[in-house]
Protein backbone atom coordinates (compact mmCIF):
# COMPACT_ATOMS: atom_id res chain seq x y z
CA UNK A 1 0.00 0.00 0.00
CA UNK A 2 1.30 3.81 -1.20
CA UNK A 3 1.48 5.90 1.93
CA UNK A 4 -0.29 8.90 0.23
CA UNK A 5 -2.79 6.29 -1.03
CA UNK A 6 -3.34 5.41 2.64
CA UNK A 7 -3.01 8.76 4.04
CA UNK A 8 -5.55 10.01 2.05
CA UNK A 9 -8.21 7.19 2.54
CA UNK A 10 -7.76 7.94 6.53
CA UNK A 11 -7.94 12.06 6.16
CA UNK A 12 -10.69 11.56 3.87
CA UNK A 13 -12.57 10.36 7.09
CA UNK A 14 -11.15 12.66 9.60
CA UNK A 15 -13.52 14.32 11.39
CA UNK A 16 -13.42 15.69 15.40
CA UNK A 17 -10.07 13.66 16.13
CA UNK A 18 -6.77 15.07 17.39
CA UNK A 19 -3.74 13.85 15.13
CA UNK A 20 -0.39 12.97 16.35
CA UNK A 21 2.49 12.63 14.05
CA UNK A 22 6.03 11.12 14.61
CA UNK A 23 9.14 12.60 12.58
CA UNK A 24 9.21 11.71 9.07
CA UNK A 25 7.58 10.71 6.78
CA UNK A 26 4.26 10.20 8.94
CA UNK A 27 4.48 13.86 9.78
CA UNK A 28 5.71 15.28 6.40
CA UNK A 29 3.28 12.74 4.26
CA UNK A 30 0.23 13.94 6.94
CA UNK A 31 0.97 17.67 5.70
CA UNK A 32 0.96 16.98 2.15
CA UNK A 33 -2.08 15.55 2.39
CA UNK A 34 -4.25 18.07 4.79
CA UNK A 35 -2.03 21.26 4.93
CA UNK A 36 -3.77 21.21 8.40
CA UNK A 37 -2.11 23.15 11.04
CA UNK A 38 -4.35 23.21 13.94
CA UNK A 39 -6.09 19.71 14.33
CA UNK A 40 -2.77 17.53 14.04
CA UNK A 41 0.69 17.80 15.73
CA UNK A 42 3.47 17.15 13.84
CA UNK A 43 6.09 15.69 16.46
CA UNK A 44 9.13 16.24 14.08
CA UNK A 45 11.62 17.39 16.58
CA UNK A 46 11.14 13.66 18.80
CA UNK A 47 11.36 10.25 17.52
CA UNK A 48 9.26 7.55 19.91
CA UNK A 49 7.21 9.62 21.59
CA UNK A 50 4.22 10.27 19.49
CA UNK A 51 2.20 7.55 21.44
CA UNK A 52 2.94 8.57 25.18
CA UNK A 53 2.52 12.12 23.84
CA UNK A 54 -1.32 11.27 22.21
CA UNK A 55 -1.86 8.93 25.62
CA UNK A 56 -1.10 12.50 27.54
CA UNK A 57 -3.37 14.37 25.29
CA UNK A 58 -6.14 11.53 25.57
CA UNK A 59 -6.12 10.99 29.22
CA UNK A 60 -7.48 14.55 30.03
CA UNK A 61 -9.68 14.62 27.06
CA UNK A 62 -11.84 11.86 27.36
CA UNK A 63 -14.55 12.35 25.30
CA UNK A 64 -11.75 13.43 22.18
CA UNK A 65 -10.49 10.68 20.16
CA UNK A 66 -7.16 10.70 19.66
CA UNK A 67 -5.49 9.16 16.47
CA UNK A 68 -1.05 8.84 16.84
CA UNK A 69 0.71 7.78 14.20
CA UNK A 70 4.10 6.51 14.73
CA UNK A 71 6.48 5.33 12.18
CA UNK A 72 8.42 1.91 12.79
CA UNK A 73 11.83 3.35 13.14
CA UNK A 74 10.60 5.28 16.09
CA UNK A 75 8.95 2.28 17.43
CA UNK A 76 11.75 0.58 17.16
CA UNK A 77 14.09 2.90 19.76
CA UNK A 78 10.93 2.36 22.21
CA UNK A 79 8.67 -0.37 21.94
CA UNK A 80 8.02 -0.75 25.38
CA UNK A 81 5.85 2.27 24.58
CA UNK A 82 3.11 -0.38 24.05
CA UNK A 83 3.41 -1.80 27.48
CA UNK A 84 2.31 1.83 29.19
CA UNK A 85 -0.29 2.24 26.31
CA UNK A 86 -2.09 -1.26 27.41
CA UNK A 87 -1.69 -0.30 31.18
CA UNK A 88 -3.68 3.20 30.62
CA UNK A 89 -6.10 1.35 28.13
CA UNK A 90 -7.60 4.77 26.78
CA UNK A 91 -10.55 4.18 25.36
CA UNK A 92 -10.16 6.91 22.99
CA UNK A 93 -6.68 6.07 21.85
CA UNK A 94 -6.11 4.77 18.56
CA UNK A 95 -2.91 4.14 17.45
CA UNK A 96 -1.42 3.89 14.27
CA UNK A 97 2.37 2.23 13.25
CA UNK A 98 3.01 3.19 9.51
CA UNK A 99 5.44 0.74 8.48
CA UNK A 100 7.42 1.49 5.83
CA UNK A 101 10.14 -1.40 7.21
CA UNK A 102 13.07 1.45 6.75
CA UNK A 103 14.00 4.90 8.58
CA UNK A 104 12.12 6.77 5.90
CA UNK A 105 12.95 10.40 6.43
CA UNK A 106 17.17 9.60 6.29
CA UNK A 107 17.12 8.31 2.86
CA UNK A 108 15.30 4.64 3.93
CA UNK A 109 18.64 3.85 5.55
CA UNK A 110 18.09 0.11 7.02
CA UNK A 111 15.85 -0.76 10.14
CA UNK A 112 17.43 -3.23 12.66
CA UNK A 113 15.39 -7.06 11.52
CA UNK A 114 13.04 -4.94 9.47
CA UNK A 115 12.02 -7.57 7.29
CA UNK A 116 11.24 -10.15 10.22
CA UNK A 117 9.49 -7.91 12.60
CA UNK A 118 6.37 -8.96 13.47
CA UNK A 119 4.42 -5.17 15.27
CA UNK A 120 1.33 -6.89 15.58
CA UNK A 121 2.22 -9.64 17.70
CA UNK A 122 4.32 -7.71 19.61
CA UNK A 123 1.81 -5.28 20.44
CA UNK A 124 -0.67 -8.78 21.16
CA UNK A 125 2.01 -10.05 23.54
CA UNK A 126 1.78 -7.47 25.48
CA UNK A 127 -1.82 -7.93 25.99
CA UNK A 128 -3.43 -5.12 23.53
CA UNK A 129 -6.65 -6.67 22.84
CA UNK A 130 -7.67 -4.92 19.81
CA UNK A 131 -4.71 -5.44 17.27
CA UNK A 132 -5.16 -4.82 13.23
CA UNK A 133 -2.46 -5.57 10.73
CA UNK A 134 -3.72 -3.72 7.21
CA UNK A 135 -1.35 -4.15 4.15
CA UNK A 136 -3.19 -3.19 1.12
CA UNK A 137 -6.17 -0.43 0.39
CA UNK A 138 -8.67 -2.58 -0.26
CA UNK A 139 -7.85 -4.12 3.37
CA UNK A 140 -8.03 -0.44 4.81
CA UNK A 141 -11.61 0.23 3.74
CA UNK A 142 -12.72 -2.40 4.65
CA UNK A 143 -11.44 -2.78 8.84
CA UNK A 144 -10.84 1.18 8.78
CA UNK A 145 -14.43 1.67 10.65
CA UNK A 146 -14.28 -0.94 12.90
CA UNK A 147 -10.47 0.15 14.21
CA UNK A 148 -11.67 3.88 14.84
CA UNK A 149 -15.52 3.07 15.01
CA UNK A 150 -15.87 1.43 18.47
CA UNK A 151 -14.71 2.43 21.77
CA UNK A 152 -11.14 1.03 22.99
CA UNK A 153 -7.35 1.43 22.69
CA UNK A 154 -6.49 0.04 19.23
CA UNK A 155 -3.21 -0.68 17.44
CA UNK A 156 -3.09 -0.65 13.76
CA UNK A 157 -0.51 -1.67 11.95
CA UNK A 158 -0.53 -0.08 8.33
CA UNK A 159 1.90 -1.78 5.82
CA UNK A 160 3.34 0.71 3.48
CA UNK A 161 5.82 0.65 1.03
CA UNK A 162 9.06 3.64 1.40
CA UNK A 163 7.89 6.87 0.03
CA UNK A 164 11.05 6.80 -1.84
CA UNK A 165 11.55 11.15 -1.82
CA UNK A 166 11.87 13.33 0.89
CA UNK A 167 8.84 15.52 1.32
CA UNK A 168 8.22 18.84 2.22
CA UNK A 169 8.30 19.31 6.11
CA UNK A 170 5.40 20.88 7.96
CA UNK A 171 6.49 24.57 7.89
CA UNK A 172 5.43 25.69 11.23
CA UNK A 173 8.03 26.64 14.36
CA UNK A 174 7.27 24.69 17.27
CA UNK A 175 5.71 27.62 19.27
CA UNK A 176 3.60 28.10 16.07
CA UNK A 177 2.29 24.61 16.30
CA UNK A 178 1.74 25.06 19.88
CA UNK A 179 -0.36 27.39 19.92
CA UNK A 180 -2.45 26.62 16.63
CA UNK A 181 -3.05 23.34 18.24
CA UNK A 182 -3.60 24.28 21.49
CA UNK A 183 -6.07 26.92 20.80
CA UNK A 184 -7.94 24.62 18.51
CA UNK A 185 -8.26 22.43 22.03
CA UNK A 186 -9.17 25.34 24.15
CA UNK A 187 -12.13 26.02 21.35
CA UNK A 188 -13.32 22.31 20.90
CA UNK A 189 -13.21 20.87 24.60
CA UNK A 190 -13.24 24.01 26.68
CA UNK A 191 -10.06 22.81 28.47
CA UNK A 192 -7.75 25.47 29.67
CA UNK A 193 -4.38 25.47 28.25
CA UNK A 194 -3.03 28.10 28.67
CA UNK A 195 -3.41 29.54 32.03
CA UNK A 196 -3.19 33.48 31.95
CA UNK A 197 -3.69 33.57 35.69
CA UNK A 198 -0.51 32.92 35.90
CA UNK A 199 0.20 36.40 34.69
CA UNK B 1 14.26 15.72 61.88
CA UNK B 2 11.38 14.79 59.37
CA UNK B 3 10.37 11.38 58.51
CA UNK B 4 9.88 9.91 55.33
CA UNK B 5 6.37 9.41 55.50
CA UNK B 6 6.55 13.34 56.76
CA UNK B 7 8.36 14.22 54.19
CA UNK B 8 6.07 12.12 51.61
CA UNK B 9 3.20 13.43 52.65
CA UNK B 10 4.27 17.13 52.00
CA UNK B 11 5.69 16.58 48.59
CA UNK B 12 2.61 14.55 47.55
CA UNK B 13 0.17 17.36 48.96
CA UNK B 14 2.73 20.38 47.59
CA UNK B 15 1.99 18.50 44.20
CA UNK B 16 -1.92 18.62 44.33
CA UNK B 17 -2.10 22.52 45.52
CA UNK B 18 -0.21 23.41 42.51
CA UNK B 19 -2.97 21.45 40.29
CA UNK B 20 -0.69 18.21 39.44
CA UNK B 21 -2.68 15.47 38.61
CA UNK B 22 -1.00 13.15 36.21
CA UNK B 23 2.28 12.20 37.85
CA UNK B 24 4.50 9.71 35.56
CA UNK B 25 7.21 7.78 37.42
CA UNK B 26 10.20 5.70 37.11
CA UNK B 27 11.35 4.07 40.57
CA UNK B 28 15.02 4.98 42.70
CA UNK B 29 15.35 3.40 45.87
CA UNK B 30 14.80 6.61 47.33
CA UNK B 31 11.72 8.09 46.21
CA UNK B 32 9.74 4.10 46.09
CA UNK B 33 7.93 5.48 49.09
CA UNK B 34 6.93 8.50 47.60
CA UNK B 35 5.71 6.77 43.79
CA UNK B 36 3.53 4.07 46.08
CA UNK B 37 2.18 7.43 48.19
CA UNK B 38 0.94 8.77 44.40
CA UNK B 39 -0.35 5.36 43.22
CA UNK B 40 -2.33 5.31 45.96
CA UNK B 41 -4.11 9.30 46.47
CA UNK B 42 -7.34 9.25 44.28
CA UNK B 43 -6.03 13.08 43.71
CA UNK B 44 -3.80 11.95 41.01
CA UNK B 45 -3.18 9.64 38.12
CA UNK B 46 -0.23 8.10 38.14
CA UNK B 47 1.13 5.96 35.17
CA UNK B 48 4.80 4.18 35.61
CA UNK B 49 6.15 4.38 32.56
CA UNK B 50 8.82 2.10 30.35
CA UNK B 51 11.46 4.36 30.32
CA UNK B 52 12.12 7.98 31.74
CA UNK B 53 11.65 9.32 28.22
CA UNK B 54 8.40 8.22 28.21
CA UNK B 55 7.44 9.98 30.70
CA UNK B 56 8.32 13.57 29.11
CA UNK B 57 5.83 12.51 26.28
CA UNK B 58 3.07 11.32 28.87
CA UNK B 59 3.35 14.60 30.24
CA UNK B 60 4.18 16.58 28.01
CA UNK B 61 1.07 15.66 25.83
CA UNK B 62 -1.01 16.13 29.55
CA UNK B 63 -0.22 19.97 28.61
CA UNK B 64 -2.63 19.60 25.91
CA UNK B 65 -5.08 19.13 27.83
CA UNK B 66 -4.69 21.01 30.33
CA UNK B 67 -3.93 18.82 32.38
CA UNK B 68 -0.85 19.21 35.24
CA UNK B 69 1.48 16.93 35.04
CA UNK B 70 4.87 16.08 37.23
CA UNK B 71 7.30 13.59 36.11
CA UNK B 72 9.48 11.91 38.98
CA UNK B 73 12.68 9.88 38.15
CA UNK B 74 15.81 9.41 39.56
CA UNK B 75 18.88 11.15 38.48
CA UNK B 76 20.26 8.36 36.20
CA UNK B 77 16.83 8.52 34.71
CA UNK B 78 16.99 12.26 34.04
CA UNK B 79 20.56 11.75 32.44
CA UNK B 80 18.83 9.94 29.72
CA UNK B 81 15.97 12.61 28.85
CA UNK B 82 17.82 15.22 27.22
CA UNK B 83 17.05 14.27 23.96
CA UNK B 84 12.96 13.97 24.72
CA UNK B 85 13.51 17.27 26.73
CA UNK B 86 15.63 19.54 24.37
CA UNK B 87 13.67 18.17 21.05
CA UNK B 88 9.34 17.94 22.63
CA UNK B 89 9.75 20.62 25.65
CA UNK B 90 12.17 23.42 23.99
CA UNK B 91 11.16 23.15 20.52
CA UNK B 92 7.35 23.21 21.42
CA UNK B 93 7.64 25.07 24.87
CA UNK B 94 6.16 23.02 26.52
CA UNK B 95 6.26 23.43 30.44
CA UNK B 96 7.00 20.28 32.65
CA UNK B 97 7.74 19.83 36.03
CA UNK B 98 10.49 17.09 36.77
CA UNK B 99 10.90 15.54 40.19
CA UNK B 100 14.57 14.13 40.23
CA UNK B 101 16.65 12.49 42.62
CA UNK B 102 20.09 13.71 43.45
CA UNK B 103 22.26 11.03 43.44
CA UNK B 104 25.78 10.61 43.50
CA UNK B 105 25.60 13.88 45.97
CA UNK B 106 26.87 14.05 49.76
CA UNK B 107 25.59 11.17 52.11
CA UNK B 108 24.97 8.58 48.48
CA UNK B 109 26.68 5.25 49.45
CA UNK B 110 25.88 3.52 46.15
CA UNK B 111 29.70 3.80 44.62
CA UNK B 112 27.46 3.31 41.06
CA UNK B 113 25.85 6.65 41.57
CA UNK B 114 28.85 8.14 41.53
CA UNK B 115 28.71 9.91 37.77
CA UNK B 116 25.54 11.59 38.45
CA UNK B 117 27.23 13.28 41.00
CA UNK B 118 29.98 14.09 38.99
CA UNK B 119 28.19 15.30 36.05
CA UNK B 120 23.76 15.59 36.72
CA UNK B 121 24.59 19.25 37.47
CA UNK B 122 26.92 19.92 34.87
CA UNK B 123 25.01 18.27 32.25
CA UNK B 124 21.59 20.92 33.80
CA UNK B 125 23.78 23.93 33.05
CA UNK B 126 24.55 22.50 30.09
CA UNK B 127 21.11 22.31 28.87
CA UNK B 128 20.11 25.24 30.78
CA UNK B 129 17.86 23.76 32.83
CA UNK B 130 16.64 25.36 35.73
CA UNK B 131 16.95 23.52 39.24
CA UNK B 132 16.20 24.18 42.49
CA UNK B 133 17.29 21.73 45.57
CA UNK B 134 15.07 20.71 48.13
CA UNK B 135 17.92 19.69 50.89
CA UNK B 136 16.00 20.21 53.98
CA UNK B 137 12.10 19.69 54.41
CA UNK B 138 11.28 23.15 54.89
CA UNK B 139 11.94 23.81 50.95
CA UNK B 140 9.03 21.33 49.38
CA UNK B 141 6.87 24.27 49.59
CA UNK B 142 9.52 25.34 46.37
CA UNK B 143 7.23 22.60 44.12
CA UNK B 144 4.62 25.55 43.49
CA UNK B 145 6.58 27.79 42.68
CA UNK B 146 8.58 25.08 40.40
CA UNK B 147 5.41 24.69 38.39
CA UNK B 148 4.81 27.62 38.04
CA UNK B 149 7.79 28.72 36.75
CA UNK B 150 7.87 26.28 34.21
CA UNK B 151 4.77 27.45 32.99
CA UNK B 152 5.70 31.04 32.92
CA UNK B 153 8.67 30.33 31.43
CA UNK B 154 7.40 27.32 28.84
CA UNK B 155 10.01 24.76 29.95
CA UNK B 156 10.90 22.42 32.06
CA UNK B 157 11.81 23.30 36.20
CA UNK B 158 14.06 20.53 37.80
CA UNK B 159 13.49 20.38 42.01
CA UNK B 160 16.39 18.03 43.12
CA UNK B 161 15.64 16.11 45.94
CA UNK B 162 18.75 15.56 48.66
CA UNK B 163 19.20 11.85 50.16
CA UNK B 164 18.93 13.61 53.58
CA UNK B 165 15.40 14.80 52.82
CA UNK B 166 13.98 11.86 51.09
CA UNK B 167 15.28 9.09 53.77
CA UNK B 168 14.78 11.14 56.54
CA UNK B 169 18.76 11.70 57.33
CA UNK B 170 18.74 15.02 58.05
Amino acid sequence: MKLRECFEYIAGRWKSELVILSAGNCSEMWWEVTRDSERAFYLEASMSLASMFGAGIALGVPRTPVWVFSGDGAFCMNPGMLMVERQMNLPNLKHFLVSNRCYGSTYEARLPNASANDYASMARAMGIERVYRIDSLDALQRDFASAVAQPGHVFTVLEVEPVGKKLEEPPMDGPEMKYRFGRYIERMTGVRIFDGSLF
Amino acid sequence: MASVSNVTARIVEEAAKCGVKLVASLPDTWISELIEAFDKDRRFTHVPVNREESAIGLCSGAFFSGTGALALMGASGFMTCVYALTKINYTYQIPLLLLVTLRGGLGDRAKYHVSNGLYLKPLMDSISMPCTIVDSPEKVSVISTAYAHSRVISRPVVVGFTRGVLRGEQ
